[in-house]
């Protein structure tokens, strides 16, 4: 197939899912009382046409691609790494000690604050690391149980200021919050257009080109993906899964701990403004695995798919606002959501059944 | 019996015309014409992708063909699927077993079938065509405790279970003995002679299709190249056309397995490579008492193995196959750690199961089993070439796509891998060619030690021919070469000295000259030479 037909094919494929769940949801809206022309305009509106709200979706398209960027490095390695909603909370957790209990003022500090979050994502998916590499235990159990873990332990380090926990004159009613990050620690938001969002989207993006690089050109890359194609033929070239599995793993959990550093300290309002809260990660990790997933687990198709989600995810804020119940706003913004992912799984399939058959056809 | 007596014998069972399919760019089929007469069995000789198995997946309805017709008893037909060709009475035993092991014989018989289960009809019926047949078999034993070619004779037994008058049998002694092989044979010979069927053999063995059939169909590259009797045909002329060309005597007789063993042997040392071939005194390799043992029950893979390899040397290893050969070969590609002893090459000791220690210590190996180990499919033929040396490729850890595809195809070129390109995906070639993409790379390597685990399976005459040559110039260039084969004849003709395994340990070891078929059958069976 020429590289213009399968393009042609992509856009067949997301138009047809999109209009179906659209069709869907036009029909569920209209049951419940609503009108669906409005939801749609709403959508659209949240996300991008709006004043300031391009802006707005970049700037949570930029925690999403870094968190579907370490899936894809530990999916390249074989490895299903599903635990990033805790490694991103981990990272925010770790981020936040550092601002407050260890760095001082200055930029500096903020560079130090995303590296702290990324150590602390790695830190979290090593332990599911040290239990497949040492112990066999599957990865995709440990780090999704991980993630609750997680929930539990930063929601106790919530509890004592020595911790996370911020001091009693800067928290009102006993909240467990941690400190508001001060000014000159913040990610800074340029303006652009009415727009406002955090450098960390360039961040994102050169991230994304260079996890491409990385993985398309390097040796190490290139062993990586003949370890998650064949282990043995790459054990037999000297590819040990445990070196190159429990890296991958670690620097799967060290972006979506960036990604959680970069939210606290560049959020705004979107994510705690510049707190660290209970539900502070608020499905990011989550929505970044399945950013990967139609990204079919590729760092430059992320970028798009990132963005999209995003879209989804502002455009629903606005959806709230037509008076249709937020529970059928949920509805449609599932079915969406799954319209996205159909494209991918259906050229899987497919191409795993040509590849199938074209290996067959051959004696 | 239904379907097969009644019609006019002049009129073929099965005519195909013109028949035509493509696969992208590569003609499986090109304007295949093929006639069936009832009573007679047809051979379709043809190297690996000559297009034998397209053809028939045509006539059974797997693949549609782009082009040409299909007559069944005169009357043209268009075979959509399996289903439709059963229906026409055309039934198929594949190369490939499809059988559930968990599931006894007459159960797997009646997989497949539809509406309420009879069992003690299907029971009833299994021993009615094994009787028949004379396919003796056990209709209650578990399938997956059976020989291969027991499992093939339920295979048959499905296939007969359906009644069709048009019967093929796809490569059906791939996997069988010499006995079994005979067997089947007469089974044949049977099923068309009593019961006017007709039969189709599909093959690459030049003797199985001179002995067992009436007329030959050879194709090559897609296209027929030549047909004729049976009585009209003898293995020379037949290789000729099959190859395109002449192939040497030596590995023409490996390849078709003609018997001549001891005559075979013989010509070993005239060839005169064995004289060019200076083996050293100092071993390069020495396994010395080397135990495996399995991961459930502590078996022992490997017994107590000790083996030394000089550089220019042959050896080969024979032995029935899940004699420990697999282990061995696994031990030597890093692949599985010792329980006890010691592998050492040029005299320094290799960390066995660590990655690649193997590898960097000088030992290639050709797996067994390529998608195993021995290759990656879903990756590239360059970087499939490239895989256990991608620094030389690199610098500072990035690799050079210059360098790469550069790197990839002067190997292409010198083993003639027949690709698309250094970026075509290694799932886009066939066989033959996955296997030159192993020997290129770990030829490339410039290994002391080189170790071919059954590398000619599966191969056509021309490959077989090929990888000879080359294991034979490898031992010239000075590699040891470790050979663990289950073709004796194979074994027999190359090697310099021949070990056998049996249940893990080494039984027996045979100077070139010693080793003839009835030694080396003793030892395989685990008696005492």
């Amino acid at each position: 197939m020429t590289r213009g037909a399968r393009a042609a094919e992509w856009v067949v494929l997301y138009a047809l899912s999109i209009v179906v769940a659209l069709a869907i949801s036009s029909v569920i809206v209209k049951a419940t009382g609503g009108d669906w022309w409005p939801v749609v305009e709403a959508l659209v509106d949240g996300s991008i046409k709006a004043p300031g709200r391009w802006g707005e979706t970049l700037g949570i398209a930029a925690p999403l691609l870094l968190v579907a960027l370490g899936t894809v490095i530990s999916a390249k390695a074989g490895l299903i790494n599903i635990g990033q909603e805790g490694q991103l909370l981990m990272g925010a957790a770790f981020a936040v000690f550092f601002s407050f209990r260890i760095g001082g003022p200055g930029p500096l500090n903020v560079v130090l604050l995303l590296l702290f979050g990324a150590l602390g994502g790695a830190v979290w998916a090593s332990v599911a690391g040290l239990l497949r590499f040492w112990r066999g235990v599957p990865e995709v159990l440990s780090t999704l149980l991980l993630v609750f873990v997680a929930v539990q332990a930063v929601g106790y380090g919530l509890k004592w200021q020595w911790l996370l926990l911020a001091d009693e004159a800067s928290r009102g009613n006993r909240n467990l919050v941690s400190e508001q990050l001060a000014k000159d620690n913040r990610i800074p938001r340029p303006d652009i257009f009415g727009n406002e969002f955090p450098i960390t989207v360039y961040v994102a993006l050169a991230l994304a080109l260079a996890v491409a690089y990385v993985l398309a050109r390097t040796v190490w890359g290139f062993r990586l993906r003949m370890l998650g194609h064949n282990p043995r033929a790459a054990q037999r070239s000297g590819v040990s899964s445990t070196v190159y599995g429990a890296t991958a793993l670690a620097i799967g959990g060290a972006f979506a701990g960036l990604a959680g550093a970069a939210m606290f300290a560049g959020g705004g309002f979107s994510f705690g403004n510049y707190r660290l809260v209970p539900g502070f990660s608020d499905f990011i990790g989550w929505t970044g695995l399945l950013v990967a997933l139609m990204a079919r687990e590729r760092a430059l198709p992320a970028v798009v798919a990132a963005f999209v989600f995003a879209m989804l995810r502002t455009g629903a804020g606005f959806v709230n606002s037509t008076g249709v119940e937020s529970r059928i706003t949920d509805v449609v913004q599932g079915l969406l959501v799954l319209a996205l992912l159909v494209p991918p799984a259906v050229v899987f399939l497919r191409d795993r059944r040509r590849a199938r058959a074209a290996a067959t056809e051959r004696v | 019996m239904t379907g097969t007596g009644g019609s006019d014998p002049s009129v073929p069972a099965v005519q195909l015309t013109g028949i035509t399919k493509r696969f992208g760019g590569i003609v499986a089929c090109d304007q295949v014409d093929l006639t069936l007469y009832r009573g007679l069995v047809h051979g379709i000789l043809g190297e690996n992708g000559a297009g034998k198995s397209t053809l028939m997946k045509v006539l059974i309805g797997l693949v549609l063909p782009d082009e040409g017709s299909i007559l069944i008893d005169g009357q043209p037909r268009t075979i959509h699927d399996p289903l439709a060709a059963a229906a026409l009475g055309i039934g198929m035993v594949h190369q490939h077993f499809s059988l559930v092991d968990q599931l006894s014989v007459w159960e797997n018989v009646a997989l497949g079938e539809a509406g309420k289960l009879d069992s003690s009809g299907v029971r009833r019926r299994v021993a009615a065509i094994s009787e028949q047949y004379g396919l003796d078999i056990d209709p209650e034993a578990q399938v997956g405790t059976l020989t291969a070619g027991l499992r093939q004779r339920v295979e048959i037994i499905k296939c007969l279970r359906r009644d069709p008058h048009i019967l093929v049998f796809d490569e059906p002694t791939s996997v069988l003995t010499p006995e079994e092989s005979e067997q089947l044979f007469s089974t044949l010979r049977e099923v068309v002679a009593a019961e006017n069927r007709a039969v189709v053999l599909v093959s690459h063995k030049l003797d199985e299709v001179l002995h067992a059939t009436d007329e030959i169909t050879i194709m090559r590259q897609g296209r027929v190249v030549d047909r004729r009797p049976t009585t009209d045909a003898d293995a020379r002329s037949l290789a000729r056309a099959m190859v395109g060309r002449e192939v040497s005597l030596r590995s023409e007789r490996a390849a078709f397995g003609l018997t001549e063993i001891e005559e075979a042997a013989d010509v070993g040392p005239e060839d005169g490579q064995a004289a060019e071939t200076v083996i050293s005194d100092e071993p390069v390799l020495r396994i010395e008492g080397v135990t495996v043992r399995g991961r459930r029950g502590g078996a022992r893979l490997l017994d107590d193995i000790s083996l030394d390899l000089r550089a220019g040397e042959i050896v080969g290893v024979a032995g029935v196959e899940g004699n420990g050969q697999r282990t061995l070969g696994d031990l030597l590609s890093s692949l599985v750690p010792l329980d006890s002893g010691q592998v050492v090459v040029n005299d320094s000791v290799v960390r066995t199961g660590a990655p690649g220690a193997m590898a960097k210590a000088g030992i290639g190996v050709i797996p067994e089993d390529r998608h195993d180990s021995g290759v990656v499919l879903d990756m590239t033929v360059a970087e499939n070439l490239l895989m256990v040396d991608p620094h030389r490729v690199a610098r500072h850890g990035v690799m050079d796509k210059g360098q790469v595809t550069e790197a990839a195809q002067q190997m292409i070129e010198e083993f003639d891998i027949g690709c698309s390109g250094p970026d075509a995906p290694l799932w886009s070639l066939s066989g033959g060619n996955q296997q030159r993409v192993v020997l290129a790379r770990e030829l490339a390597a410039d290994p002391d030690v080189l170790v071919a685990a059954q590398p000619t399976r599966g191969l056509d005459v021309g490959a077989i021919e090929y990888m000879t040559d080359r294991l034979r110039q490898t031992a010239v260039d000075g590699v040891a070469v470790l050979l663990i084969s289950s073709e004796l004849e194979e074994i027999l003709e190359l090697s310099d000295r021949i070990v056998v395994m049996s249940r893990g340990r080494i039984v027996g070891e045979l100077s070139h000259d010693d080793a003839n078929l009835e030694t080396l059958g003793l030892l395989m069976g685990g008696s005492e030479a």
